[in-house]
């Protein structure tokens, strides 16, 4: 009976201490490596312009950025004004150059003589 | 389709609340009765009628969120892990920073071991990169690249000719729907030096340096300026295989019969240079046998389309194995590369009604010939029958030659040479 009890025990030492040296090996074979990502930048937050309390009597520019399709788009959305919203004045322009390019004189107009912008961009 | 693009434009321009409507795609190409219905229809995203939350989003009073001002940091931490290899490499492939196929983990020791290959401090800045214009640049410093370096395989002897690509900024995972494809171009005493294949075989997955130069590029445009991400920083319709390592190689300047190309750009012959090209795809006509090889090429490249954006223009690669090119040479007379793009630049002509019906001039070059651009804005007088250039200069035709002599073969693709960088300078 004793000698049974010695074996058992022996073989829960040897039981436990593989366990032990099992757990350490998956400990060991954690690596840690370098961050491949690069610098993201801050961004600096741009409020948005205060809206409208009503659309009516208002002029809206419907601007295209000339992207395939815009253009028609915008024309049937300003003949859906003329039927639908007859109070609201609309102006349809093309942005001038490819899509890519700026186009601050039209910006400039559109604060001088708009009170809001709808853009569209076609593709 | 474009909802990602759009709202994650909008945040990294400081406006994450930004009020859109969509409409179904495509717009292009539909008639002005399919564009009322879209305008009399829902929006495809938010299921609300288009036009009422146009009306909506210029009407309803500003939320506390979109009237706040300030800065949105994002960080990132030096250290990924612990964790072991395989949940690292499946960690990196879930964050999109590879490209679909393991990579060599960039331990720190194995980073160290690819700074040990350059002067420069691993805090050093290499340059800025972007996805594409819309998009915001992120900068990027020489242990990044080294990183990145190590995760495509590359070994620390190409380290230099890897920071001369990023020094650029150019990205090889170009942002646009028509699946951009980049290439670069290998000149000068490095690339014996590290091995790089000129010859046989040298376009295809046969060298070790060709093969993780060109692969850590397109890791870098994924991880150091946030390229990649399908639906936001990567919109290719159809994807780009030549993305997989940008068709990198040497010119074979040892069966060269002509100046290899970087000092064809200014540098001398004992400099090591990248040069590289932006273009759609590679492909080859074996023509009419009863034809040489510049008619065989002019053939091509009179198919290719043309435009002018204003920041780049249609352009023209010709890849001719020496065999091409000494026969263009001693047999056909072109003495010079320079020569032959003049040759191809005036055999290449097409009518002024093909040029404005071409896809790309309609959206690119027409809105600069109505800004009273030259030459487009003089063009549009022209009657329909004129001959026009279809590339805007001969300089925008250029030749490399490459391969191993196993055929008089060649070919061509649409790709416009962009720029070169010093590979010494990064030594």
């Amino acid at each position: 009976m004793r000698k049974r009890m010695s074996w058992l025990l022996m073989w829960m030492f040897l039981l436990a201490s593989l366990l032990f040296v099992g757990a350490l090996q998956a400990e060991e074979a954690k690596i840690t490596v370098l961050n491949p990502r690069g610098q993201t930048p801050s961004i600096p937050l741009v409020p948005m312009a205060p809206r409208l309390d009503t659309l009516n009597d208002k002029t809206i520019y419907l601007v295209d950025v000339r992207f395939e399709g815009g253009k028609s788009f915008l024309l049937e959305m300003k003949d859906w004004f003329a039927k639908n919203m007859p109070k609201v004045k609309t102006v349809f322009r093309e942005k001038a150059g490819p899509y890519m390019d700026d186009d601050p004189k039209l910006w400039a107009e559109i604060k001088e003589k708009g009170d809001a912008m709808i853009m569209a961009i076609g593709h | 389709m474009f909802e990602d693009l759009v709202k994650t434009t909008a945040y990294k321009k400081g406006m994450p609340h930004q009020r859109f409507t969509f409409v179904p795609h495509p717009v292009w190409g539909k008639p002005a009765s399919v564009h009322r219905e879209y305008i009399e229809g829902k929006d495809p995203i938010t299921g609300k009628p288009v036009m009422q939350e146009i009306i909506e989003a210029l009407t309803k009073p500003l939320t506390d969120e979109e009237k706040k001002t300030g800065f949105l940091e994002r960080t990132e931490p030096r250290i990924v892990g612990p964790d072991t290899p395989e949940n690292l490499q499946q960690l990196f492939l879930k964050n999109g920073w590879t490209d679909g196929l393991p990579i060599v983990l960039p331990t720190e020791k194995k980073v160290a071991e690819m700074l040990k290959k350059t002067s420069h401090r691993p805090d050093k800045l290499v340059g800025k990169m972007r996805p594409s214009p819309p998009h915001e640049a992120w900068e990027y410093t020489v242990e990044k690249v080294a990183i990145n370096a190590v995760m495509a395989g590359a070994k620390p002897e190409y380290f230099p000719v890897i920071l001369a690509i990023a020094s650029t900024g150019i990205t090889s995972l170009f942002s646009s729907t028509t699946s951009f494809a980049r290439m670069v171009v290998v000149n000068g005493p490095i690339c014996d030096q590290i091995g790089m294949n000129s010859g046989m075989g040298a376009m295809g997955p046969f060298n070790h340096a060709n093969a993780t130069i060109g692969r850590a590029w397109t890791l870098i445009s994924r991880n150091l300026s946030g390229g990649g991400t399908l639906g936001e920083t990567y919109l290719g319709s159809q994807g780009n295989n030549l993305s997989y390592n940008n068709v990198c190689f040497a010119e074979n300047e040892a069966r060269n019969p002509w100046k290899p190309f970087h000092i064809q750009k200014g540098f001398k012959p004992e400099q090591s240079v990248v040069s590289i090209f932006t273009g759609w795809g590679i492909t080859h006509s074996f023509g009419s046998a009863k034809k040489e090889f510049h008619q065989q090429i002019s053939s091509l490249l009179g198919s290719f389309c043309p435009y002018s954006s204003g920041t780049s223009v249609a352009g023209a690669l010709v890849l001719v194995d020496p065999l091409v090119a000494k026969d263009l040479k001693e047999v056909e007379g072109f003495d010079t590369k320079e020569k032959l793009s003049e040759w191809l630049y005036k055999n290449t002509l097409m009518t002024v009604e093909d040029y404005w019906n071409s896809g790309l001039v309609s959206t690119f070059t027409l809105p600069q010939a109505q800004l009273g651009v030259e030459p487009f804005a003089s063009w549009l007088k022209l009657p329909k029958d004129a001959l026009i250039p279809r590339f805007l200069s001969p300089k925008e035709i250029n030749i490399i030659v490459v391969g191993g002599e196993t055929n008089a073969f060649w070919q061509a693709g649409d790709f416009r040479y962009i720029g070169s960088a010093s590979v010494d300078a990064w030594k």
